[in-house]
This record gives structure tokens, sequence and C-alpha cells, in this order.
């Protein structure tokens, strides 16, 4: 008597399934039909897709179904497939060594799953692969160099593991290569003149690694580059001229260790798309020719020792939406010609040495949403015209020397989020338009001279965190109506002329957790209400006839409930 | 393409023409496209490349 299983009608590739099945888990639902029992046919299971004549699994898609457990090494027994896609899984454990089994292999994609260990040598058996994909998994070790002997690999992207050793130099020599993924891991060593050799590629990627050494002088030699990331490495020494030879739409350098001058030969290359220079070393003025750049949308200067003006010339960039030049050592003025940006998304300068006013024709930017001069020695008063600027979410003038009163048309920038007019000579009263500003998230008028009383308008800033009014001489008392702030995290007000009683109606900013009304002519009592208890003594000191629970309070010892 | 680009002996670099790069489409236009290199952290730009856009049909320059 011989028993015959029902499972044996399988073929070995429908063990080899039922198999990779089993290391799975987390399959009860989305593998139902992967049961050899109620259906043999493996070829229409979830996933498998078989040749028309040969009746063999040619390609296995199972992803994005959360799958957990671990790949088998079963699948070195698909002897014909030719793509792997399980990405976006929660797959663990090695990649197995008999993958290199699978010799007609033209696509592996395992991105996004939780996978650790090495990347086998034994993928460059897989001489028809033409696109392995491991990005975003925990793989260590080097990158093997066997990798090179694959002649088909077009895209390899390795790019978020935790690999380390140095970018096998034969890679570069790979001429069908397309796209080269290597961001986010741990390599080091340095960029090889080689790389150039990569005459097919048009995607260079090893932005958040530990290189180090320099550009290689013939960078510009790699005429086929479309983008070319050395972002966040260690990089060191001059830009050299011959990158201007590049023909690339996207040029990231920032966060390195770059010295010298921005060349001025990066100003013809009008292919540029995004130009990222910040977070170097670079010293010397910003080149005017720059302003060619007229196809650029993005110029990152910000963070090196850039010194000199800002160029007038920049105004002739007409696709930019974002320059950011913050933290540098520019001087001079803000050159009304940028007004001619109409395009311009985001405008920071902040932490410079400019002077003199924001020109009025700022006013014509008018998709401006960010706009940062913190930190600077501008004067001037706030130009009427910045009220055009009614896609502003930010605007921060900090630590400035601007003078003036706040204009009334603030109120009418509606979708404002931050607005920073600290630490500058501002004068008057606070306008009530700025009650309007109901997006409004935080407020900063502290360090000015402003006067007269709080807006009790203030209580229409339904989303407002942050109010910061110190060290001013604002006078009256604190407008109850602010006890209807539910999203009030932090309301500073100390250091100015508030007197009267500080409003029970506080109690009810439950979001409330930092108060200061210290150094004003505030009186009466601290009110008992269960939030206030969590304030100390420091956010009412200062306040000679404010009675409170301290030593010293002129009401010493603080009564009792 | 890249020949192409090129200006005669020097350095620096222009955008595509996009001259019959659309097929029989039109107006054949050079755009910035946003290339996703993978889980970006929030504040991050993605790099650009040029591609020649007709409707909202992407062409290789």
């Amino acid at each position: 008597l011989v028993l015959v299983p029902l499972a044996s009608s399988l073929t070995d590739e429908g063990k080899a399934l039922m198999a990779i099945k089993s290391s799975f888990s987390n399959v009860a639902n989305v593998l139902l039909d992967w049961d050899e029992v109620h259906n043999d046919d493996f070829c229409s299971w979830r996933g498998v897709s078989c040749g028309n004549l040969t009746m063999s699994v040619v390609a296995l898609n199972l992803s994005n179904l959360n799958l957990g457990g671990e790949i088998s090494p079963a699948i070195g027994d698909l002897r014909n497939l030719e793509s792997i896609d399980l990405q976006g899984n929660k797959l663990t454990g090695q990649i197995p060594d008999e993958i290199g089994n699978c010799v007609l292999l033209e696509l592996i994609d395992v991105s996004e799953n939780l996978l650790e260990g090495d990347i086998p040598f034994s993928i460059s058996k897989l001489k028809q692969l033409e696109l392995l994909n491991l990005k975003n998994n925990q793989l260590t070790g080097p990158i093997p160099s066997t990798l090179t002997q694959i002649p088909n690999l077009k895209t390899l992207d390795l790019a978020q593991n935790q690999l380390t050793g140095e970018i096998p130099r034969l890679i570069y020599w790979n001429e069908v290569l397309q796209y080269l993924g290597l961001r986010g891991n741990m390599l080091t060593g340095t960029l090889s003149p080689d790389m150039c050799q990569l005459t097919g590629l048009w995607y260079f990627d090893v932005r958040g690694n530990n290189l180090t050494g320099t550009i290689p002088d013939n960078v510009g030699n790699c005429t086929s580059f479309e983008i070319l990331d050395i972002s966040y490495n260690q990089i060191t020494g001059d830009i050299p001229y011959n990158i201007g030879f590049l023909q690339v739409a996207t040029l990231s350098l920032q966060g390195n260790m770059l010295t010298g001058t921005i060349p001025e030969v990066i100003g013809l290359m009008q292919a540029l798309a995004v130009l990222d220079l910040s977070e170097n070393e670079l010293v010397g003025p910003i080149p005017p020719i720059l302003g060619n750049l007229s196809y650029t949308g993005k110029l990152y200067l910000h963070g090196n020792k850039l010194t000199g003006p800002i160029p007038s010339e920049l105004g002739n960039m007409t696709k930019l939406s974002y320059l950011q030049l913050n933290d540098n050592q520019l001087t001079g003025g803000i050159p009304p010609e940028l007004g001619k940006l109409e395009q311009l998304f985001e405008l920071n300068l902040a932490n410079n040495n400019l002077e003199g006013p924001i020109p009025e024709n700022i006013s014509s930017c008018t998709a401006l949403n960010q706009f940062n001069v913190h930190g600077n020695q501008l004067n001037g008063s706030i130009p009427s015209g910045l009220k055009h600027l009614e896609s502003l979410t930010y605007l921060n003038l900090s630590c400035n020397k601007f003078r003036g009163s706040i204009p009334v048309e603030l109120g009418h920038i509606i979708n404002l989020d931050t607005l920073d007019l600290s630490s500058n000579n501002f004068t008057g009263t606070i306008p009530a338009s700025v009650g309007d500003l109901e997006h409004l998230l935080t407020l900063n008028l502290s360090y000015n001279h402003l006067t007269g009383p709080i807006p009790a308008e203030f209580s229409n800033l339904r989303s407002i965190q942050t109010m910061d009014m110190s060290f001013n001489t604002l006078l009256g008392s604190i407008p109850a109506e602010l006890g209807q702030l539910q999203n009030l995290a932090s309301l500073i007000l100390n250091n100015n002329h508030l007197s009267g009683k500080i409003p029970e109606q506080l109690s009810n900013c439950l979001s409330l957790d930092k108060l200061n009304v210290s150094y004003n002519n505030i009186s009466g009592i601290v009110p008992a209400g269960r939030n206030f208890s969590r304030f100390s003594p420091d956010s009412f000191i200062g306040n000679a006839l404010l009675c409170g629970h301290w030593l010293g309070s002129i009401c010493d010892p603080y009564p009792s409930k | 393409t890249v020949v192409e680009r090129r200006r005669l002996g020097g350095p620096g670099s222009w955008p595509p023409s996009c001259r019959s790069k659309c097929g029989r489409c039109a107006p054949c236009k050079a755009v910035h496209v946003p290339i996703q290199p993978g889980r970006s952290m929030p504040l991050e730009y993605y790099p650009e490349a040029w591609r020649c856009k007709c409707g909202n049909k992407l062409f290789m320059p």
C-alpha cells in the first residue's frame, strides 16, 4: 500500500513556494490561496506568475503585503525566476545565498524591509540582473566588489543601509550602470577619479556617508550625470574649476568641509535646477555671475563664511523659488532687484551683517511664503507693501535695528503662522489687527519699546501656542479674554508696566505650562486655580503688590484655601 | 543629447531643448522633475532632473 498525500501533486517549484510561504509570517490573510490542498495550480496563486509554455515560476510579486519572517533559501529552487519583488514588507534575516541559483533573474527588489547581514556574493552570479534594489534595510558589511561582474546591471540602489568599507573602484567601470544609489550608509574612503568612467550613469548619490578626500579634479568628465549628490560627507579641499563641465541638473555638495571660493564657472552651468553648496567652509564673495542661472529653482549657499554683498544680479534668476543665504558674513543692503523674483517661495537672509532697509520691491515677490532676516543690522521701518505678500506664513524680522510702529496692515497677512519682530526698536502700540491672524502659532514682540495695552482682540488668535511680549513698556491689565486661548502653551509678559490683577480666566487655558508675568506692576492675588500651582514663584516675582505663595510675598504667608 | 547641450569647447551647460523629444505631442517643454531617492527626511528637497513635458506626459530629453 502506498499512501499518496494530496500535496504530492505539486512539482518541485510548488514545493519551493510552500517552503517560501512557511518561512513568512503574517501570511494568514494575504497568502490564503497558497494552499496545495485546495489548489495545486500554483501559477494562479497570488503574486505568482508563470511562463506561458513552461508552467514555471518567472515572477514573484509580494510587495507591500506586510509580510514578516524571512526569505526562504528555497527561493533558489525557482530556477526560471526573472523577477522578485518583495519590497515594502517587514522581512527580517538575511538574503539567502541560494538567490544566486536563480540565474535568469533580471530584477530583485527587496527594498523597504528589515533585512540584515551582508549582501551575498552569490548575487554576482546573476548575469542577467538589470535592477538590484536593496534600499532601506539594515544590511551590513561591504559592497561586494564582485557586483561589478554583473554585465547588465543598470540600477544599483543600496541606499539607507549600514554598509561599510569603500566603494569598490571596479564598480565605476560598468558602462551600462545608469543609477547608483548609496546614500545613507557608512561608506568610507575617497571619491575615485574613476567615477567618470561611468559613461552611462545619470544618477550618482553618495549623500550621508563618511567619505573623505577631495572632489576629483576631473569631475567635469562625468558628462552623463544628471544628478551628482555627494552631500553630508567629510569632503575637503576646493571645488575644482573642472566642475563647470558637468551637465547636471542637481549639484549637491552641502554638509562637507569644502574650502576656497565659489568658482565663477558655476555661473555658466545653466542646466542647474538645484545648486546646493550650503554648510561648508566656503569664503569670498557670491559671484555675481550666478545671476546667469536663469533656469535654477533652488540656490542654497547658507552656512558658509561668504563675505561681500548679495549681488543684485541674483534678481535675474527668475525661476528661483528657494534662496537661502543665511548664516554667512554678507554685508551691504538687500538688493531691490530681488523683487523681480516672482516665483520666490523662501527667502532666508538670517544671521549675516546686512544693513539698510527692507526694499519696498520685496512686496513684488508675491509667491513668498517664508521671509527671514533675523540677526542682521537692518534698519528702517516695516515697508507698507509687505501686506501684499498674502502667501506669507513665516515672517521673522527679529534681532535687527528696525524702528517705527507695527503697521496695522500686518493683520492682512492672514496666513501667517509665525510673526517674530523681537529685539528691534519698534515703538507705538500693538495694533489690534494682529488679532486677525487666526492661523498664528507663534507671536514674538519681545525686546522692543512697545507701549499701550495688550489688545483684547488677541483672544481671536485661536491657534496661538507661544506669545512673548516681554521687555517692552506695555501698560494696562492682562486681558481676561486671553482665557479663551485653548492652545496657548507659553505666555511671556515679564518686564513690562502691566498693572491690575491676573485674570482668573487664565486658569481656563488648559495647555498653558509656561507663564511669566514677573517684573510688572501687577497686584491682587495669584489665582488659586489648579493649573496655576504648576508655576513657580519666578513666574510672579518683581510685582511688589502681588500676593502669592513665595517667601517675602506681600501677603506671606499665602492665604490657604 | 549631452553633446548636443554642450557649448563647443568650453565649460557650461544648458537645459535640454526638447526639440522633437515628445513624439508628435506639442508643445514640448523642458521641466524640472523631482527624483525620489527613497525615504527622505521631511525637510529635504528631492534631487531634480530635466525632462521634456507635453500635456501631462514626460519624455527623456
